[in-house]
């Protein structure tokens, strides 16, 4: 069982159960770190992950993105190729779902309770990285973050982030966030070798 | 016959002059509004406001925003009115901007203790002492950004007139467009009434005193041999360097240290006698441009080369020079003149030059500024009934200030002023004035001013005038 989680839980990941196909380590160990984004207050909402791990991985259980009080929750969604993500609209006005990315879709406009489903198959050159807006109000943004693996976290407001259940091994470790950049880092972990790796992004 | 038209009496128009020049106030802005947005002092962009430091001059001339300015500077996060991922969209959506949280309105008040001495027409001396002028004048503005590459400011002044009425001027009402294209602030562009780039530097945002700059902003050209004196309240507006003006103006930085303006506006407005209702006086634009170099100290945009900036934020060790020019067209504008004779005339200035060098040097706690012109003009004067041209003469007149203001603390500022024109008409003598001020913050965001302005020709001429100032 692998879980992927935000250090101090700031931030939700809902894909929280996957079961890769591939062999892992008996025992998997952590990586964590502190993202800090030059010209901004917090380095929340900035996604950490692993760029490619051996092996193939199902999607995971359908999660969701909810719009209410006029925001996408979470911000920002990764997600393992394949997943479905439910689109909830918890608001007493209708809102709409469209993406100008990648192959782009517009699921439409629906009202409050209900949802919409779209499954984010294919993501060849992760990562994917599609934005969420809702043509009834322009103002709202967000984003969900198609990778390969289960392996990622999401920044809380404080920038920390924790991916858990690393299998032993040599990779490369990517952040990806909204407004700012960083160069991948490569990180190595051991059994029940903790990494640490920090990352400062700029515009 | 041209020579009997120009025996006016001089002595009559440099009294008018004198007049004039005792009434004339600067116009100057401090916006509290940017002090909200960004959680931070007035004396973070001014000295003693409204006159700017370095910062506060790039701030300005970057359109509202601070040199390498970054989200978290900006404690009044702004209301989206659009994703930035809508650009992506364009043109099959609207281009997303922003708008501030707050209001963003300011307001600057002006109460003033006037004491004055004339000289009148008929030698007599009317003297006005401790004449309360509270208000003499508020302003309301509002200024900020409107998300990337995109600034605004206008500002509304309202004058109380002894009679109680008010007046109201818009005296900014501009959109600016900032760097929309190219290197970071190589391209800027406003369009709307502002105040020139043109006079950067000694106009507005850095005249401390009460009084306005005459010898430069309100000389009136108008005259049978050339000006006499300075214009005041003549309509139509003088021919002068505008301190507004309505139209478009390019500016931008060149590798920090360059400013380039170049601008295109309306120019003189129209004679009372036009019933078109339009703002221009005729159908030509009036152009200017100038170009500045400032060596040493903070770059124009903020750069500071790697170096940390001074301690004490308002020193900024530099010289700054610059040339200018102005080129109007008043073809089809008449100015009445009545000569000694009885005779009614209309005098147009077919074209008219302004070229003129600034020159500002910051050292330590000392600045001192100046500006030479150098006028001329190509006056046709026209009989009033027949509308039969009567001559036509091209007159050169000149004038300079220079200025030194000297920061005792950073709370008090002392200021002298020079400044002189020799009109056009040879009969009419230079005028000169000296100008003292004491300014002191008495709180960052008021100011309590003493001002002596004197008129060096004659004596009778005089105001001292205590003054007081606060912006909210």
């Amino acid at each position: 069982m692998i879980r992927h989680s935000t250090f101090l839980g700031a931030a939700v990941v809902a894909a929280a159960l996957v079961a890769p196909n591939a062999p892992l380590g008996a025992a998997g160990s952590a990586i964590s770190g502190t993202v800090k984004v030059t010209g901004l207050a917090s380095g929340a909402d900035a996604v950490v992950y692993i760029q490619q791990a051996a092996g193939t991985f199902p999607a995971a259980k359908p999660v969701e993105m909810d719009q209410r009080k006029m925001q996408f929750i979470p911000h920002v969604l990764p997600v393992v190729a394949g997943t479905t993500v439910k689109f909830l609209n918890s608001d007493p006005t209708p809102h709409n779902v469209f993406s100008p990315d990648n192959e782009k879709y517009n699921l439409g406009t629906w009202p409050q309770g209900q949802t919409k489903d779209h499954v984010f198959a294919t993501c060849l050159k992760p990562p994917c990285v599609y934005t969420q807006l809702c043509r009834v109000h322009p103002e709202m943004e967000g984003f969900v973050v198609v990778l390969q693996n289960p392996f990622f976290a999401v920044t809380n407001k404080e920038g920390h982030y924790e991916i858990v259940n690393v299998p032993p091994g040599a990779y490369t470790l990517g952040v990806w966030h909204a407004k700012a950049k960083a160069q991948p880092k490569p990180v190595t972990v051991g059994a029940d070798k903790p990494a640490t790796v920090d990352f400062t992004l700029g515009r | 016959m041209f020579q009997r038209l120009s025996a006016y009496h001089f002595v009559a128009r440099a009294v008018l002059a004198l007049l004039v020049l005792a009434a004339t106030e600067s116009t100057a802005l401090a916006v509290p509004a940017f002090a909200r947005k960004y959680q931070t002092s007035c004396q973070t962009c001014h000295i003693v406001f409204p006159k700017l430091n370095a910062f506060g001059e790039a701030f300005r001339l970057r359109g509202y925003r601070m040199p390498g300015e970054t989200a978290e500077m900006v404690k009044e996060p702004p209301v989206s009115l659009g994703a930035p991922a809508y650009k992506q969209l364009w043109p099959d959506s609207v281009w997303p901007g922003e708008i501030s949280s707050a209001v963003p309105l300011a307001v600057n008040v002006k109460l003033g203790d006037v004491n004055a001495s004339t000289l009148n027409e008929d030698g007599t001396v009317t003297s006005v002492k401790n004449d309360l002028q509270f208000p003499r004048e508020v302003n309301i503005f509002g200024a900020g950004t409107l998300g990337d590459h995109v600034s605004y400011l206008a500002e509304m002044t309202f004058s109380e007139n002894p009679n109680g009425s008010v007046t109201v001027e818009l005296e900014h009402a501009r959109v600016d467009f900032d760097s929309p294209f190219g290197p970071e602030d190589l391209f800027h562009f406003r369009l709307g009434k502002f105040a020139p780039n043109v006079a950067d530097g000694f106009q507005e945002m850095w005249i401390s005193t009460d009084a306005a700059i005459d010898s430069v902003f309100a000389y009136n050209p108008i005259g049978i041999n050339g000006g006499t004196g300075l214009a005041g309240d003549v309509s139509p507006s003088p021919i002068a360097l505008p301190d507004r003006v309505r139209g478009i103006e390019g500016y931008g930085m060149i590798n920090h240290r360059a400013l380039w303006v170049a601008g295109v506006v309306n120019g003189v407005g129209p004679s009372p006698t036009d019933t078109t209702g339009r703002f221009d006086g005729n159908n030509a634009k009036d152009v200017y441009a100038r170009f500045d170099y400032k060596i040493g100290g903070m770059g124009l945009d903020g750069d500071m080369g790697g170096r940390p900036a001074p301690e004490k934020n308002w020193r900024d060790d530099s010289l700054r020079l610059g040339v200018f020019a102005y080129r109007g067209d008043a073809s089809n504008i008449n100015f009445p003149v009545t000569t000694e004779e009885g005779l009614n005339t209309n005098i147009q200035d077919a074209h008219f030059l302004r070229t003129g060098l600034y020159a500002s040097l910051f050292f330590k706690d000392l600045n001192v500024f100046g500006v030479y012109l150098h006028g001329s003009d190509s006056l046709q004067t026209f009989d009033a009934e027949t509308a039969a041209r009567l001559g036509t003469v091209e007159p050169d007149f000149h004038a300079w200030f220079t200025q030194a203001d000297y920061l005792f603390y950073p709370w008090l500022q002392g200021s002298f002023r020079y400044e002189t024109v020799t009109p056009a008409d040879p009969s009419v003598p230079s005028l000169r004035t000296g100008v003292f001020n004491a300014s002191a913050l008495i709180r960052a965001n008021v100011k309590v001013m003493v001002e002596y302005q004197r008129d060096l020709r004659q004596g009778d001429n005089h105001s001292l005038n205590a003054l007081l100032r606060f912006a909210f």
